[in-house]
């Protein structure tokens, strides 16, 4: 059951990443839903099920992105790690805390990316954390929180939550 | 051992894997990356694929129409401000067909306001004392006379048009040639009344009324309205008549003011019958006549 509702809410990321995001994409700035699955789902379920999912996503990220393939792959799964590391012992329900972890885990994720992405030119490196990463990361950061919070006024607990 | 490390260090274990796999993965040529994209792509993602595009197309379909609504409401504003415009424009020709026939006689001014209340009996122009428009002078349109200068000040002007108490015009009926004055009278209708014409006068329902040019203000010769009631007074020595003003005073928009370099004749209006075509039984006369 758990398994279907993963996949069920997995499906429905790809499927507003791939159709919505560049359709509400403000001054060429577009949220990256996919992160932001990763980020949540590891929070919710730990280091092993957040490496998976950071891994697997980001593989199929891959394959329709302009950088090596892998790269998302790495990048995700470092960020699942170290979110559900991190996130264990902290109020996962708290507006606050949830803004603080997307910003953070999705500025982690773009370093990452940028920074092999763009083979340690540091100007090229610095303009893109600077114009794209930034802007994404607190665009993604609302919408999501917008989200979970309409979603969660309906189910009353948590999203992808293990506590059912 | 491997197994007990592993269960003790899943989370780890699983970390380096997956972090081995995706540089192994980025280490792979570009024509290897190729094909193992290729080969994900068009097995395993295919029906994930074809949901998305299926999604993106009903998802576009939906923004195109949004779009297009836009677009067309957008549309349907232009086209109502061109629609105006072209009105705006036909109009602005008549007064200029009509300043052009009485060269440094009439100077043209846009209605700025108008009356607060709900009667409309004055206006104000955009045009002052330094174009040279003063008080008493006659004010109108091709249509016909709107009113009178009442007080001008250097950049604009108010108005005093037929529907005001204050502005009485001296007038002549076009076909017999009968004086009277024209005055607005407020009551259960209001309306314009043409005062001291006797009941042995022939005026009739129909007629032209045109200013007479009497008592200096008003040009001779401009259109006021038509005769649209006759009847006699209650003492039977008078005649009643009410004029329907030949201007719609509720769509000002552009006047004209009559300057006069001399003698007291009016501006030459567009050409019109000095009584309605359709009154039988009177005699009709050309405009000139009334010149």
């Amino acid at each position: 059951m758990r398994g279907f509702r993963d996949a069920f809410v997995l499906i429905a990321v790809l499927i507003l990443q791939a159709t919505l995001v560049h359709r509400i994409a403000i001054a060429g700035v577009r949220p990256d839903l996919l992160v932001a699955f990763v980020v949540y789902f590891a929070w919710m379920r730990g280091p092993v099920s957040g490496v998976v999912a950071g891994f697997s996503v980001g593989l199929l990220q891959d394959m329709d992105a302009p950088g090596p393939l892998g790269l998302n792959a790495l990048a995700k799964t470092v960020v699942g790690f170290l979110v559900a590391k991190a996130g264990f012992r902290v109020h996962r329900a708290n507006v606050g805390v949830r803004f603080f972890f997307f910003l953070t885990a999705m500025l982690v994720h773009d370093v990452i990316y940028f920074a092999v992405y763009t083979a340690g030119e540091f100007g090229a490196f610095v303009r893109q954390f600077l114009f794209v990463a930034i802007p994404s990361a607190f665009y993604t950061t609302v919408l999501v929180l917008l989200l979970l919070s309409t979603v969660e006024r309906f189910s009353r607990t948590l999203l992808l939550t293990d506590e059912v | 051992m491997f197994r007990l490390l592993f269960a003790r260090r899943a989370d780890w274990a699983a970390f380096t894997i997956a972090c081995v796999l995706s540089l192994s993965l980025m280490t792979l040529g570009r024509g290897q990356q190729a094909r193992a994209i290729w080969f994900v792509q068009h097995t395993l993602l295919a029906p994930v694929n074809a949901i998305v595009g299926w999604v993106d197309a009903g998802v576009g379909l939906y923004w195109e129409d949004q779009k297009l609504r836009k677009h067309l409401a957008q549309v349907q504003i232009e086209a109502d401000a061109m629609r105006s415009e072209r009105l705006e424009n036909a109009r602005l020709r008549r007064l200029l067909a009509l300043s052009q026939e009485n060269p440094n006689e009439l100077t043209a001014a846009r209605v700025t306001a108008r009356s607060l209340d709900r009667l409309g009996g004055s206006i104000t122009i955009d045009k002052g004392s330094k174009d040279g428009v003063l008080p008493n002078r006659a004010v109108i349109t091709p249509e016909g006379l709107i009113g009178r200068v009442e007080q001008a000040e250097p950049h604009e002007a108010r108005v005093l048009t037929l529907l005001h108490h204050d502005c009485a015009v001296a007038v002549r009926v076009g076909r017999s040639r009968v004086d009277g004055v024209l005055q607005w009278e407020f009551g259960e209708r209001p309306i314009l009344n043409l005062l001291y014409v006797s009941s042995q006068e022939d005026v009739k329902v129909g007629d032209l009324v045109l200013t007479s040019g009497l008592g200096g203000i008003f040009p001779e010769g401009v259109r006021v309205g038509v005769v649209s009631r006759v009847g006699i007074a209650e003492n039977g020595l008078m005649k009643e008549v009410q004029v329907k003003p030949a201007v719609d005073f509720r769509s000002l928009e552009e006047v004209l003011v009559y300057m006069p370099a001399g003698a007291g004749r009016g501006p030459r209006m567009p050409a019109v019958e000095t009584s309605a075509p359709d009154s039988s039984g009177s005699d009709s006369t050309a405009a000139g006549s009334a010149r």
